[in-house]
C-alpha cells in the first residue's frame, strides 16, 4: 500500500530522516517507535505531503504523494491538535470532515454511534467548542474524525499520549479491530512500547532518522524493544 | 517588583516573533503611529480655530463641550472592538511569593498607557495650550482649562476601565449596551436631548474647576471595580484565563444551495461569527461603508472624479480588502488538516471568492442611501462594486496567496502594534487594486464624460467575471507552488 523509496529530509546540513526502502503492505498495522527527534513525525508529514522530501519519494497505493493529490480520498490522519478546527463543536467538526469525504449526516452519525464508549460522554452534545475541550478530549475527537469516510490508510501520530488509562485501553481495542480489516492499513507511532506492540503486526524502530529495527511482532518483541531502548 | 514586571513585559514584547519580523514593517508601524499622533496634534492645535469659524459667535469651548460626548462615545466603541485586554502570563507568577494585588495593580496600570489613552493627550493638550495663548474675543483662565484637561483625561481613563469590565463581564456589557441604546433612542426620537445634557455637564466641568473631582472619582471607582473583579477571580479558571463560551449553534442549511461549496461557506460563516479577530474585520468593513461621507459631503471633491471613484470603490470593498487579503491565513490554525484532507484547492478558493462577492453585494445594497448625493455618485458606487467583484476579488485572493503570516483567530489584533497578517508584498498588490479603477474611470472621463467613465469601470468588472476560471486557475497554481512554505510558516509558534 505504502512504498518508500530512498526518502530523506535534510534541514541545512542536518539530516533528520533517511530511509532506503520500506514497504507497508495493504492491511498491515504498522507501528513506529523511536525517541524524541528520531524522525517519526517527519516521516508521517512526508507521507501526508506536508513537507517536501529532500530526495526520494513515497507512493501511496501507487500514487506519488508529492506529485498528485489522488491519495487524499482514501487516506486520513490525525497528527496533532492543529488538525482540529477550534471554533467548531465536535459534531460540527465531524460533519465537516464527513462532507469533505462524501459522507452525509446519517453516515457520520452511524459511525459516531460505534464510538460512544470511547467518547465516554465527553465529546458529543457538550455545547463546547473544540478549542475549549481538554487535550485528551481533543485527541479523542481528532482520532475518531480520522475514521470517517472509510479510509484505507489511517495515520495516527502518538494517539495514546494525553489519554486517560480507560481511553487508552479502548483505543487499543479500536485499533486492533481496524487492523483485522484487511483493507485498512493503520500506521501508529508511539512512545509507549507496550501499547504499540499490542496493536501492531510489525514494528519499525527509528533512531536519528534511520531504520534500526524492523520486526514482526511476536511474544519477544516487547523485551527486544525494551532492551534496545534501555541502551 | 514593578521593575521586574516591566522587564518581563519588555522581554515579552521584544522577543515576540511578531516583533522580530522585517524592518520594513517596523518602519511602517512607526510611520503609522507618527501619522495618527500627527493628525491628533494638528487637530488639537487647529480645533479652536476650526470650531470658531464653523460656529461663529459662540464660545468655541462651549461648542467643543457640546460635542465632546460624541468623541467619548466613539472612543468607547473603537476601544471595544480594537483594544486588547490586559493579559499577562500569570500562571508562573501564581505560585511564587508575589502579592496578588501587586500583580493586579500592575496589570491594570499597564492598560493606562495604552495607545487609546495616549492619543487623546496628543489632541487635548495642544488644544488647551492654544486656548490659553490665543488672543481672540474669548479668553480662558488657566485653572479652568487645567481642570478641564484633567477631567477629560480622567474620563478617558474611566472609559478604559469601563471597557475592560465590558469585555470581561456580560452583565456590564449588557447594562452598558442598554444604557447607550436608551440614550440613543431618547436622542433619536427627540424625547430628551441627551447630548445637550452632556453638553451642560462638560461645560460645568470647565466653568467650575472644583468639579474635576467627579471624573477623577469616577475613574478611581471604575479602577476599584476592576481591581475587585480581578481580585475575586485571580485563579487559573477565573477572569484572566480565556473564557469558555457556551456554544450558540445556528442553522446554516440555507447555504446548502451552493452545493459543494456549502461545506466551506458554512465553515467560514462559523469562523467569522465565533472568533474575535474576524469579528473585528467585520466591524472594520462596516466602517468602510461610511467612507463616502468624507468625500461626497465636501464640495471641493465634486469636480475631482478620481477622488470620488476612489471613495466609491472603498464603500463596497471593506470586507473584500480586510478579509480577502488574509485568505489562507484565516485557516492557518488548522492548515495542516486542510492540506491532508480530501480538499481540492479550487473549491476552497471558490468558496472564499463567493463569500467576498456576497459581502460586496451586501455592502452595495447597504450603500443605497448614497443616492441622496445624486445618481452619478450612486452610478460610481455601482461601477465600483462591479469592479470589486470582477477584478479586485481576484487580485485580493492573489495577494492573499502570497501571504504566509499565521493568524490567531480568537485574539483581537493589537492596534498599531499588529503585524499579524500583514506584509510588504500585500502593499504592492494593493496598488493596482486602488489605482486601476481610478484610471479606468478618470481616463474616459477626460476623453469623453463621466458617464463613459462609469460605464468603462462597470464593464471592466463584468469582463473580469468572464475570466473567472482563468484567474482562479492561476491563483490555484500560486497556492500549489507555495504549499510547503505556507504549511511551515503557519506551523510556526506565534
Amino acid at each position: 500500500m505504502i512504498a518508500i523509496y530512498d526518502i530523506s529530509k535534510t534541514y541545512g546540513s542536518n539530516t533528520v530522516l533517511k530511509i532506503g526502502k520500506l514497504d507497508i503492505p495493504k492491511g498491515q498495522s504498522f507501528g513506529l517507535v523511536g525517541n524524541n527527534g528520531a524522525g517519526k513525525t517527519t516521516l508521517f508529514s512526508l507521507l501526508l505531503d506536508l513537507i517536501q522530501p529532500s530526495s526520494g519519494y513515497i507512493k501511496n497505493n501507487g500514487i506519488k504523494v508529492h506529485e498528485s493529490e489522488e491519495w487524499k480520498p482514501f487516506t486520513s490522519s490525525f497528527i496533532d491538535e492543529s488538525f482540529l478546527i477550534g471554533y467548531l463543536t465536535a459534531e460540527e467538526y465531524f460533519y465537516f470532515i464527513g462532507e469533505l469525504r462524501g459522507q452525509n449526516k446519517s453516515d457520520v452519525d452511524q459511525l459516531l454511534s460505534q464510538f460512544e464508549d470511547f467518547f465516554h460522554g465527553e465529546i458529543l452534545n457538550q455545547k463546547k467548542y473544540l478549542r475549549d475541550l481538554s487535550k485528551g478530549n481533543q485527541k479523542k475527537a481528532g482520532i475518531v474524525a480520522s475514521f470517517i469516510g472509510n479510509p484505507e490508510v489511517i495515520i495516527l501520530d502518538e494517539p495514546f499520549a494525553n489519554l486517560d488509562p480507560t481511553t487508552q485501553i479502548r483505543l487499543k481495542g479500536i485499533i486492533k479491530k481496524l487492523a483485522e480489516d484487511q483493507n485498512v492499513t493503520v500506521l501508529v507511532s508511539s512512545h509507549d512500547l507496550m501499547h504499540v506492540t499490542e496493536v501492531s503486526d510489525r514494528i519499525v524502530v527509528l533512531n536519528k532518522g534511520e531504520v534500526v529495527k524492523d520486526i514482526e511482532t511476536s511474544e519477544e518483541t516487547l523485551k527486544e524493544l525494551e532492551m534496545f531502548f534501555a541502551g | 517588583m514593578v521593575k521586574k514586571f516591566l522587564s518581563l513585559q519588555w522581554k515579552e514584547f521584544f522577543r515576540s516573533s511578531a516583533f522580530q519580523k522585517g524592518i520594513a514593517i517596523k518602519i511602517l508601524l512607526v510611520l503609522a503611529a507618527l501619522y495618527f499622533g500627527g493628525c491628533a496634534l494638528v487637530l488639537g492645535v487647529g480645533l479652536f480655530f476650526i470650531v470658531k469659524k464653523m460656529v461663529p459667535g459662540i464660545d468655541p469651548m462651549q461648542t467643543v463641550n457640546n460635542f465632546l460626548i460624541f468623541w467619548f462615545l466613539m472612543d468607547l466603541i473603537i476601544r471595544y472592538f480594537m483594544q486588547q485586554m490586559p493579559v499577562m502570563n500569570i500562571k508562573p507568577l501564581m505560585i511564587i511569593p508575589v502579592k496578588k494585588k501587586n500583580i493586579i495593580h500592575f496589570l491594570l496600570g499597564k492598560t493606562t498607557v495604552s495607545f487609546f489613552n495616549i492619543l487623546p493627550l496628543f489632541m487635548f493638550i495642544p488644544f488647551s495650550i492654544v486656548l490659553l495663548f490665543q488672543n481672540s474675543d474669548f479668553q480662558y483662565s488657566g485653572l479652568n482649562v487645567f481642570a478641564w484637561v484633567v477631567s477629560v483625561v480622567a474620563i478617558t481613563q474611566a472609559l478604559n476601565f469601563l471597557n475592560i469590565l465590558v469585555n470581561k463581564s456580560n452583565t456590564v456589557f449588557y447594562i452598558t449596551l442598554g444604557l447607550l441604546a436608551a440614550c440613543g433612542a431618547l436622542e433619536y426620537f427627540e424625547i430628551y436631548k441627551v447630548s445637550e445634557f452632556f453638553g451642560v455637564i462638560f461645560n460645568a466641568l470647565y466653568n467650575q474647576p472644583y468639579l474635576v473631582v467627579i471624573p477623577v472619582a469616577l475613574a478611581c471607582f471604575l479602577y476599584y471595580l476592576n481591581f475587585d473583579y480581578l481580585n475575586k477571580r485571580f485563579y487559573l479558571d477565573g477572569a484572566i484565563s480565556k473564557e469558555i463560551k457556551e456554544v450558540k449553534t445556528s442553522d446554516l442549511s440555507w447555504l446548502d444551495r451552493f452545493g459543494k461549496l456549502a461545506t466551506f461557506l458554512k465553515n467560514d460563516v462559523r469562523m467569522i461569527s465565533r472568533n474575535k479577530r474576524p469579528r473585528q474585520v467585520i466591524f472594520m468593513s462596516g466602517m468602510f461603508l461610511f467612507y463616502g461621507l468624507i468625500f461626497f459631503t465636501q464640495d471641493i471633491y465634486r469636480d475631482m472624479p478620481a477622488m470620488l471613484a476612489f471613495a466609491s470603490l472603498f464603500i463596497t470593498a471593506g470586507f473584500l480588502f480586510s478579509f480577502g487579503q488574509m485568505v489562507p491565513s484565516w485557516d492557518s490554525e488548522y492548515y495542516k488538516m486542510m492540506m491532508s484532507q480530501n480538499i481540492p484547492y479550487r473549491q476552497y478558493l471558490e468558496s472564499k471568492w463567493y463569500l467576498m462577492v456576497l459581502a460586496v453585494l451586501i455592502s452595495f445594497i447597504l450603500s443605497t442611501p448614497y443616492i441622496y448625493f445624486g445618481w452619478d455618485i450612486f452610478g460610481m458606487i455601482a461601477a465600483g462594486a462591479s469592479f470589486n467583484i470582477g477584478i479586485n476579488s481576484f487580485v485580493t485572493l492573489f495577494g492573499g496567496a502570497l501571504n504566509r503570516v499565521p493568524i490567531e483567530l480568537n485574539a483581537k489584533a493589537k492596534a498599531f502594534s499588529n503585524t499579524q497578517g500583514f506584509n510588504p508584498t500585500q502593499l504592492l498588490v494593493a496598488l493596482p487594486k486602488l489605482l486601476l479603477p481610478v484610471l479606468l474611470l478618470y481616463v474616459p472621463y477626460l476623453l469623453f464624460d463621466l458617464t463613459t467613465g462609469i460605464i468603462c469601470l462597470g464593464a471592466s468588472g463584468i469582463i473580469g467575471l468572464l475570466f473567472k476560471n482563468f484567474f482562479l486557475n492561476k491563483i490555484e497554481k500560486v497556492y500549489q507552488k507555495g504549499k510547503y512554505k505556507t504549511i511551515s510558516a503557519f506551523g510556526e509558534k506565534k
